[in-house]
């Protein structure tokens, strides 16, 4: 397989937008291919990433959109659906055409416009991922999954309210430190769990997870350029590589798994990006992590190799998260505060690892930062991405 | 105590190995056999975890809804409504069949569950 790296990295602002999706979609690849300085070397394929187009702005075929957009004729070009695991799934999809020798640039743009649709609209859409027949009929969506899926592990493990309280804290006070963060304000223990008024600063949305601990509904897009090793060497750029990427899945409907509180498709998908990469859980400087309820971010750094399993919540407590911490997760803001255009997550994450890994993320760059890990987690767990990324030296 | 159970929500027994595959799917999870007897799916069971969800989807007019996985004592796991003022986990409940959805004027027959 010939190696893949990442040449330049933009996105939008997350929030709400006026733009039109592919105006989205387009702005950030204009950002992603500006800072790769491509000069007269021609973008070969477009993938674009999105989940809900489709339904909710009533459009398809957004590779074809994108390409016209930019005028980037006769690119190849597609589109990939895979749910909130869209972004790294056509990230993926880049690599596999690069990696082959089929192509040697490639755009992958991840872009989401949902606050079109009014929040039942847009719950629902999201919640059309899950099981059809076993969850789907009963009024199942994602927050209820998540909820289901936080009272077991508080149960299991001794996780608080305040733990999650703590995730919301962190990732809210990056956010105040990323200008495309969606949300950009720090919130308090007092004012979302332990003041009186606490209960109506922060409501229940799928008990016992409240509003602070659920990401909001965003539009945006975020883009990468991947280039093959001959075009990488051309260019002037540090040199982030592409050094290991899994994937793996799990049964659809969550009740069915074995062990409904071990995300094994992210311990799967994290295991093989690590043997890819040849390296370990402890070698990574910083982590972006799939946090659209704050649980996900605690289970998801057990799954992922960082902490033992029961042991997350023990770690974020002792600040080991922080952006000052050994391992910081979710520099960016996470999904909790940077925001979640669905389809433009897992391209995201990217962005971020890629501009921790060149020493270009500003007021929160990670010290000396060369191993990036992202989780882009698809469906309740039943379809993640994980990918590592290694900057390598001059 | 008598189990009830309810033709309309059913699982795919496997017939080479006798795994219940709920929901049903082509191909058994356990052994990849291709053959399956359809099996009425309910009974008495406990809470394995459950939620009240203010963050719904279309088709309800409620504030919250109670959902709830519960554990049948065969072993299956099954997702559907809790109607219980009292929800706990590993309380023992049974199940029922009401409408669980109603999108349109097509209302939706599925599992809910009550103190066994």
């Amino acid at each position: 397989m010939n190696p893949v790296y990442i040449a330049g990295a933009g996105m939008t602002r997350f929030g709400r937008s006026e733009w039109s999706l592919i105006r989205l979609a387009g702005e950030a690849s204009l950002a992603a291919l500006r800072h790769a300085q491509l000069g007269e070397i021609p973008v070969d394929g477009v993938v674009v990433a999105n989940m809900g187009a489709a339904r909710v702005n009533k459009q398809t075929a957004l590779g074809s959109a994108l390409v016209d957009q930019l005028a980037l004729y006769p690119a190849m070009a597609e589109a990939v659906e895979n749910g909130p695991a869209s972004g790294a799934s056509a990230f993926k999809v880049g690599c596999q055409a690069i990696a082959s020798g089929m192509a040697d640039v490639v755009l992958v743009t991840g872009v989401e416009r949902m606050r079109v649709v009014n929040g039942l609209e847009g719950t629902d859409f999201v919640a059309s991922l899950s099981q059809p027949e076993a969850e789907y009929i009963y009024g199942v969506t994602l927050p209820s999954l998540a909820g289901m899926f936080t009272r077991l592990l508080m149960d299991k493990y001794g996780i608080e309210r305040k733990h999650l309280a703590m995730v919301a804290i962190k990732n809210h006070f990056n956010a105040t430190k990323n200008p495309y963060a969606h949300i950009q304000q720090t919130v308090t223990m007092e004012g979302i769990l332990t003041a009186p008024e606490a209960i109506v600063n922060n409501p229940p949305i799928a008990e016992p997870l409240h509003m602070f601990d659920c990401c909001p509904v965003s539009d945006g897009a975020a883009s990468v350029v991947l280039v093959s090793e001959s075009i990488a060497k051309k260019l002037r750029a540090p040199k982030v590589r592409v050094a290991g990427l899994g994937q793996a899945t799990d049964t659809h409907a969550v009740q069915e798994r074995e062990d409904p509180t071990d995300l094994k498709a992210v311990r799967l998908a994290s295991e093989k990006a690590f043997d890819m990469a040849g390296l370990k859980p402890a070698d990574v400087d910083v982590a972006e992590l799939h946090d659209a309820f704050t649980i996900l971010e605690i289970a998801e750094s057990e799954a992922a190799g960082f902490f033992p399993r029961g042991e997350g919540h023990k770690a974020l407590e002792r600040g080991e998260t922080a952006l000052d911490g050994k391992l910081p997760i979710n520099p960016s803001g996470g999904l909790k505060a940077k925001g979640h255009p669905v389809g433009a997550t897992g391209v995201a994450h990217l962005v971020e690892l890629t501009w921790q890994l060149r020493g270009e993320a500003e007021d929160r760059q990670i010290p000396a930062a060369s191993v990036g890990y992202a989780c882009n987690f698809g469906g309740f767990g039943n379809n993640v991405v994980a990918t590592v990324l290694k900057r390598e030296a001059e | 105590m008598s189990a009830p159970v309810h033709a309309a929500v059913t699982a795919g027994k496997c017939t080479s190995c006798g795994t219940v595959n709920y929901p049903k799917r082509l191909v058994c999870k356990k052994c990849k056999g291709e053959s399956f007897e359809t099996v009425a799916v309910g009974g008495v069971g406990k809470v394995l975890t459950y939620t009240d969800v203010y963050a719904l989807a279309i088709d309800y007019e409620t504030r919250y809804l109670r959902l709830a996985i519960v554990e049948l004592e065969d072993g299956l796991r099954v997702t559907g409504q809790l109607l219980d003022e009292n929800p706990k986990l590993g309380k023992r409940v049974k199940t029922t069949i009401g409408i669980v959805r109603e999108p349109g004027d097509k209302p939706i027959l599925g599992l809910q569950f009550v103190p066994a």
